[in-house]
């Protein structure tokens, strides 16, 4: 059996799709219609129920339109529409793992092996239309023997309509031919013969009919008795979560924002849990509306990409790591389009190693960097994030660091193998003191002082502006790198130095930068 | 209605009315330095503890909490607010700090409103809340003595109250101490005067006061105790 599962007015469903859950009902019992072509002349592409009892049809003028007075009126998305016809099929998918996307608003799905599971083909039937209802769909649900009779059905039938193998020529009868796949030039044709529906058509003989229309007569006919078995053409299941919303009129404040990226987030996160997957990479891409064009196209798109160092499903959390980047970002023009993209990987499947160190937990772990990260800044004006471990680099040059993404689970992970490198340098990195050593604190950037030199050693070394005796110095060292490039070359000559304070003895480490020719303070020993 | 019957009347509607209420320190983490841990056990657990020294002088306060941090990366995940950014990779390196556990934080580096010490107690009270750190060191001490000063004593009030239902340790290092009462344990670091011989500058003597310790019995007035610190060349 082939169950057919089709939206009437789809393009008026997908935009009825945009709006909040608890008013859709509303809006689907007021008239409304959706409108598309050029921006001066926009004409009705379609319509629903409400709106044709209130006179109004497929391409009329908006004008016309408003002249009838409380309709809603949307604009065509064909994101929107290609977002609704994935969110059907995918719905399609719970029940048949051999599912077809048609057409628009049509998706024709394999039921073969699905009794014990879903029970009788009106059972099943009316399963799929509580499941489409609860998604925001209005849908007609029809079960046959073969996919074009079920297709046929649901095209022509109300609600959900069962046709059991043998009866289908019957049940068809009454269809207007319109609903078959047919050119106006056969159906002008088959219209001046006095063939309106179905029944006539394929009450037809066989040979005279083939002998005026052809093959295509003939297969017209096959259709119309709901005698043509076709194999399915099942889609290959994409894994791909992207989610977008283009608004109307381009969105100046984040709260408008708000709304449309929690619902996208939403849908993408139980797109993931229908599917058993979590995300660990989430992009955000939204267009501005730049009304100046400027000589880059750097301003008219923001984008920001999240990696977790766990998968995860939770919308909510991933809502707050958005809506926490959005806070720090001033945008240069409105918004007019949003678009979401998760990568979907597997979720985790074993617990936390229970003897592991206890750490925090590393599913709020980036939503607290994140939070971190909107209080402190993102980087320092060198380009050096503010949040992450910190680290050594592996060069001669002193006082050099790097700050790495910091996560509580690389070392669970390094026990499957992955994440090894980071491991390993982790390891390189820990190095145990038996003596606790006297650490450096740094000035950044470096105190600019002056010193006054008793022969070659410093004597006196302004601290704060003020003069301070020095008791004694340790040094020169010498250093120097990177002079195959006179950007970033460096010479520099140490001097560990003790200075007499109001507080007491300081040790403090000064050097001449040879190339500015100029004495720093660069930290003290504390 | 006598004393007694308005107290048991009152302790039926409100149990814990008349009990006085008394901090729990369960367990410490060892510094790594052997003076410090023979006095006070290392750093409680489920308290606020400040180490104190001279912005100017050479006092020692950062090798302590290097070597703090040293000693719980072992086991534990820690967090380092540096209200300054003055902490030294290098120095945390050598001083056998675990890199991978620990995060970072440095205020005051980028644009943001807030001034480095409101920054530094933001996050605090954000990694209070998170949980799952085992240390959260706040380095004040480069911050203006006169700025730290102005911090309202609730503001600590509420950090000792957090961090006792924590199993964390809470570190400031301060010039001065500032959490009075609020404060499990107040440790004062000072340079001893050293005699500097040869050219090459190899360490110095270093004298720890215990200031306040709350968990001890007695209150602790001035338990002294000297220690050297080298230097990574020594």
């Amino acid at each position: 059996m082939f169950a057919c599962l089709y939206a009437p007015d789809f393009a008026v469903q997908a935009a009825l799709l945009t709006e909040p859950p608890d008013l859709r009902e509303g809006l689907r019992r007021s008239p409304m219609v959706v409108l598309e072509g050029p921006e001066n002349l926009p004409r009705v592409a379609a319509l629903n129920d409400a709106a044709r009892k209130c006179g109004m049809e497929a391409g009329m003028t908006k004008l016309q339109v408003e002249t009838c007075g409380g309709v809603l009126l949307r604009k065509r998305s064909e994101a929107e529409e290609d977002a609704a016809q994935a969110e059907l099929v995918e719905c399609a998918t719970f029940f048949s793992p051999r599912v077809e996307s048609t057409g628009a608003g049509t998706v024709l799905l394999d039921l073969d092996g699905t009794e014990r599971l879903f029970g009788t083909p009106e059972n099943t039937a009316r399963k799929i239309s509580v499941a489409a209802r609860e998604r925001g769909f209005d849908l007609r649900v029809a079960v046959a023997s073969n996919p074009d009779t079920a297709l046929y059905a649901a095209r022509g039938f109300p609600g959900i309509t069962v046709i059991l193998a043998g009866q289908e020529a019957r049940r068809l009868a009454w269809l207007n031919v319109e609903l078959l796949p047919i050119g106006t030039e056969m159906l002008d044709t088959l219209h001046c013969w006095g063939i309106r529906t179905f029944q006539a058509l394929a009450a037809l003989p066989e040979v005279p009919l083939t002998e005026r229309l052809g093959q295509a007569g003939l297969y017209l006919q096959k259709l119309a008795r709901g005698a043509v078995h076709r194999t399915l053409v099942p889609i290959a299941v994409v894994q791909q979560f992207v989610e977008s919303y283009e608004f109307d009129d381009p969105v100046e404040t984040l709260e408008s924002l708000s709304f449309v990226l929690n619902r996208l987030l939403q849908q993408i996160c139980s797109r993931l849990m229908a599917q058993a997957l979590s995300t660990n990479e989430l992009r955000l891409t939204m267009d501005l509306a730049v009304t100046q064009r400027r000589v880059s196209n750097s301003g008219e798109q923001f984008q920001h990409d999240w990696k977790l160092p766990v998968p995860t499903q939770d919308g909510r959390m991933l809502f707050a790591l958005v809506w926490l980047e959005l806070e720090r970002n001033i945008f240069s023009a409105p918004i007019k389009k949003v678009t979401l993209e998760a990568l979907a990987v597997k979720p985790r499947t074993a617990q936390g190693n229970l003897f592991a160190p206890p750490s925090p937990d590393a599913e709020k772990l980036e939503m607290t960097l994140a939070r971190i990260r909107g209080v402190v800044g993102g980087a320092d004006a060198e380009g050096v994030s503010c949040v992450g471990s910190p680290g050594v680099v592996d060069t001669h040059k002193t006082a050099s660091f790097e700050v790495r993404p910091f996560s509580s689970v690389r070392e669970g992970l390094s026990k499957d193998g992955l994440g090894k490198d980071a491991a390993e340098k982790d390891r390189a990195n820990l190095v145990p003191a038996l003596l606790p050593t006297i650490a450096l604190r740094v000035f950044r950037p470096p105190l600019e002082t002056a010193v006054e030199l008793n022969g070659q050693t410093p004597h006196i070394v302004c601290l704060w502006k003020k003069p301070g005796r020095v008791i004694a110095a340790s040094g020169p060292w010498c250093s120097s790198g990177h002079w195959w490039n006179r950007a970033v070359t460096w010479v520099r000559e140490e001097w560990d130095v003790a200075l007499k304070t109001p507080a007491g003895i300081g040790f403090y480490r000064i050097y001449l930068d040879r190339v500015q020719k100029q004495w720093f303070v660069e930290g003290m020993f504390d | 209605m006598d004393a007694s019957q308005l107290r048991s009347e009152i302790e039926k509607k409100l149990p814990s009315a008349f009990t006085a209420y008394t901090r729990t320190f369960r367990g410490s983490i060892p510094t790594g330095i052997a003076a410090i841990d023979s006095v006070v056990e290392g750093v409680p657990l489920h308290a606020l503890t400040e180490i104190c020294g001279s912005s100017l002088a050479s006092s020692g306060k950062t090798s302590v909490l290097a070597a703090l941090l040293a000693q719980a990366t072992r086991e534990r995940f820690c967090a380092l607010v540096d209200a300054s950014d003055s902490f030294d990779p290098e120095s945390g390196y050598a001083a056998g700090i675990n890199f991978s556990r620990v995060l970072w934080v440095r205020c005051g580096k980028s644009q943001a409103k807030l001034r480095p010490l409101e920054q530094a107690f933001k996050v605090t009270d954000i990694l209070l809340q998170s949980g799952g750190f085992g240390v959260i060191a706040v380095d004040l001490s480069g911050m203006g003595e006169r700025i730290v000063r102005k911090v309202p004593l609730s503001t600590w009030f509420r950090f000792s109250r957090v961090i006792e239902k924590q199993p964390a340790a809470l570190v400031f290092l301060e010039q001065e101490p500032h959490a009075t009462s609020c404060a499990g344990l107040v440790l004062r670091v000072q340079s001893e005067p050293t005699a500097l011989s040869g050219k090459l500058f190899t360490g110095f003597d270093l004298k720890v006061e215990v200031v306040r310790h709350s968990a001890a019995k007695k209150p602790v007035r001035s338990a002294r105790s000297g220690f050297t610190l080298k230097t990574q060349w020594a």
